[in-house]
């Protein structure tokens, strides 16, 4: 088989400074190939050899779940990007400054071709550190897009003083501690940060944030979007966990925007990493366990009203050695919330 | 596998075969020569194994069709729709930054091709009659036997347009959901195409009801009716999933499955034009032929050299030529000895 392409998803509100960047990636002297499919709104030309216009069109699956909305667009534009002989180091999807982030997301969870071609390789949201407090306040999405970043590019660095960008990082942390935050003017940020990241190389996000896992819910009084992050000291039973999740995302996903975790099964010598987009998951063994590093697993939740207590519980349920009655009685818990 | 009973493929016997180096989008046979014609992925049409090749896209090649007359009707990444014959490429239309994912033509002089929500209708001479808009992209298009009518599948459904109609007004076939691949019955009483969610829809025409064919573990790319049309063939699955036409079905009806087993997906599949007999191409490279009566099957080609990505029978049947993502291509001659 052969690799799968990286995918960076680009989102940012409009005037943010997308398309500056996306220039700034396209001219730079890299000697990559990349893919560029933006939106048919675009503020600018992009200029580079291979871009493809899309149209956005998002469009439910047809499982009940009225969350699981993918991008049809990019179903078949990567579909047939994949039939060129010439092959791309990588490919970049802006979206509009209103979109929701999800459906692109989703994409590559939902579609078996698309998985099969392209890997989501990281969400980079650019912000405007100016007029982020007053988006946030009248616009849901651009919310969400930091909710769903890997990587937040906090630009245009000079209009702002050293406390309003503090205050601006500190809104952002609230809304999503695991991102990295680079700063940045007229988005002069090199490649390397900002493509083939592995992002969704879920260690080192969880690996960047040790702090975030002392077990703190980052709650910003601003907004309606939290975070909680769980630790399991135990190995988890693997039929637990996956009934268990199955059901949480089944019950919750709609208000569950990212659950990413690195997970250690009993009697499993490898690391297990599982990531899902509202309802949609994905997992797999990433590596083996090293020598002498502790064997824990860590789940991280960002959405909106979650119940942490809920979630911790049935999370250390989960675990091989816990009592059979407290995971049923964590099922049945969820089961009754449905 | 072990012992002597290695099955013997028809390729080694009565095949002749090329590495294009490209992927394999679509195989036509050409009306008037009977050539076979290979649209690749990176931009070139070959016209048979060793013959010509023409530069007629500048990306992909992105669907390939038989011309109304001679030669071959192309839609790439590039926007363009072309017509190529005699070693000479001419473009039809150039439709800007769109790609013209879908391309068909009929005998009677028609030639469709879509190109994101427009479905554009030309005549045999290029030149262009109409363009119809859909509510989002146009995911697959299918001409009727007598080049009438045009179908093109979206969002939400399918449009039936009549081609010479003086006041455009579609037919439209709702069913929620994103729908793909998309054709015509042969005697036109129904219109099928493949869903998002591994799952077939199907429209009796006479008076809009609803066939759902579902159970597949993947999505659906190819299909087609057996001559007669008493069987609908599809890929999707681990073998040939056939529904039937005839004696009320498919409403009711369970699939008949044959050449499956292996575990591996059945990823084109193309009916005879005359028996009914189905020709599949598998995921992992494997080409065969299976009579639908006695579920016999004829090896033409190992596994090996790449997911089959086209396979097409000669309009008099004599040839079947398939070709694979990795580029391998073949023709392989049925005539009698």
């Amino acid at each position: 088989m052969t690799e799968q392409v990286p995918v960076t998803v680009l989102t940012g509100y409009l005037g943010a400074g997308k398309t500056t960047l996306l220039n700034r990636i396209l001219t730079e002297q890299h000697g990559r190939r990349y893919a560029v499919i933006i939106n048919e709104f675009g503020e600018l030309g992009v200029d580079n050899d291979l871009v493809v216009d899309a149209d956005e069109e998002v469009f439910e699956m047809n499982n009940g779940c009225i969350c699981c909305t993918v991008r049809g667009d990019l179903i078949r534009i990567i579909g047939g990007l994949m039939k060129r002989r010439e092959k791309f180091d990588g490919i970049i999807v802006e979206t509009t400054g209103l979109a929701d982030p999800a459906p692109v997301a989703q994409t590559f969870f939902a579609d078996e071709e698309v998985k099969r071609a392209a890997r989501l390789d990281s969400v980079v949201t650019v912000v405007d550190a100016r007029n982020l407090p007053a988006r946030l306040a009248d616009s849901r999405e651009a919310e969400e897009q930091i909710a769903f970043a890997d990587l937040i590019i906090l630009n245009k660095m000079d209009l702002v003083s050293e406390e309003e960008a503090a205050a601006v990082e500190a809104r952002i942390r609230a809304i999503n501690p695991w991102a990295e935050l680079i700063r940045t003017t007229r988005s002069a940020v090199p490649i390397e940060v900002v493509l083939d990241r592995q992002a969704f190389n879920l260690e080192k996000i969880l690996e960047r944030m040790p702090e975030f896992l002392s077990g703190e819910d980052r709650h910003s009084h601003d907004s309606d979007i939290l975070s909680c992050s769980f630790q399991a000291e135990g190995p988890l039973d693997p039929e637990r966990f996956n009934a268990w999740i199955t059901q949480v995302l089944a019950v919750k996903g709609q208000d569950l925007l990212r659950s990413k975790g690195i997970l250690a099964y009993r009697g499993e010598d490898r690391v297990f990493a599982f990531q899902a987009v509202h309802m949609l998951a994905d997992g797999d063994f990433i590596r083996p366990w090293r020598e002498g590093e502790p064997r824990v697993s860590r789940l991280v939740f960002i959405g909106r009203d979650l119940n942490r207590p809920w979630l911790r519980r049935g999370f250390l349920a989960c675990q091989a050695d816990a009592p059979a009655a407290d995971f049923e009685r964590e099922m049945a818990r969820w089961s009754g919330a449905a | 596998m072990s012992g002597t009973d290695a099955p013997r493929y028809l390729l080694d016997l009565r095949g002749r075969q090329a590495d294009f180096g490209a992927w394999v989008v679509g195989i036509a046979f050409c009306r008037e020569t009977g050539a076979p014609g290979f649209g690749l992925g990176d931009g070139t049409l070959r016209i048979g194994l060793d013959g010509a090749v023409l530069q007629v896209h500048r990306g992909a090649v992105l669907s390939v069709a038989a011309d109304c007359a001679r030669g071959f009707l192309t839609g790439g990444d590039d926007g363009k729709l072309c017509t190529s014959s005699d070693g000479l490429t001419t473009v039809l239309a150039d439709y800007g930054r769109r790609w013209v994912e879908h391309v068909a033509a009929h005998p009677e002089g028609l030639r469709v091709a879509a190109s994101g929500r427009m479905l554009h209708l030309l005549d045999g001479q290029g030149v262009a009659l109409k363009s119809l808009p859909h509510p989002s992209t146009v995911a697959g298009v299918a001409i009727d036997a007598k080049g009438k009518r045009v179908a093109a599948s979206h969002y939400g459904g399918a449009s039936i347009w009549f081609a010479a109609a003086r006041e455009d007004k579609p037919r439209r076939l709702e069913w929620k959901g994103s729908h793909g691949a998309i054709l015509f019955s042969p005697d036109g009483t129904h219109v099928i195409t493949a869903m998002q969610e591994n799952a077939l829809h199907g429209w009796r025409l006479s008076d809009g009801q609803h066939m759902r064919m579902t159970g597949y573990p993947a999505k659906t790319k190819s299909m087609c009716f057996t001559a007669k049309g008493r069987w609908l063939a599809t890929s999707g699955a681990d073998g040939i999933v056939l529904w039937p036409f005839f004696g009320g079905g498919p409403m009711g009806k369970a699939p008949t499955e044959i050449a499956g087993g292996d575990g591996v997906l059945c990823t084109q599949v193309a009916c005879h034009p005359e028996h009914e007999v189905v020709a599949a191409g598998f995921a992992d490279g494997l080409v065969l032929v299976a009579e639908i009566a006695s579920g016999k099957i004829l090896p033409v080609a190992p596994p090996g050299r790449g997911g089959v990505s086209a396979l097409a029978w000669h309009p008099q049947g004599h040839l079947l030529a398939f070709g694979t993502e990795e580029g391998f291509a073949a023709v392989v001659d049925f005539s009698p000895r």
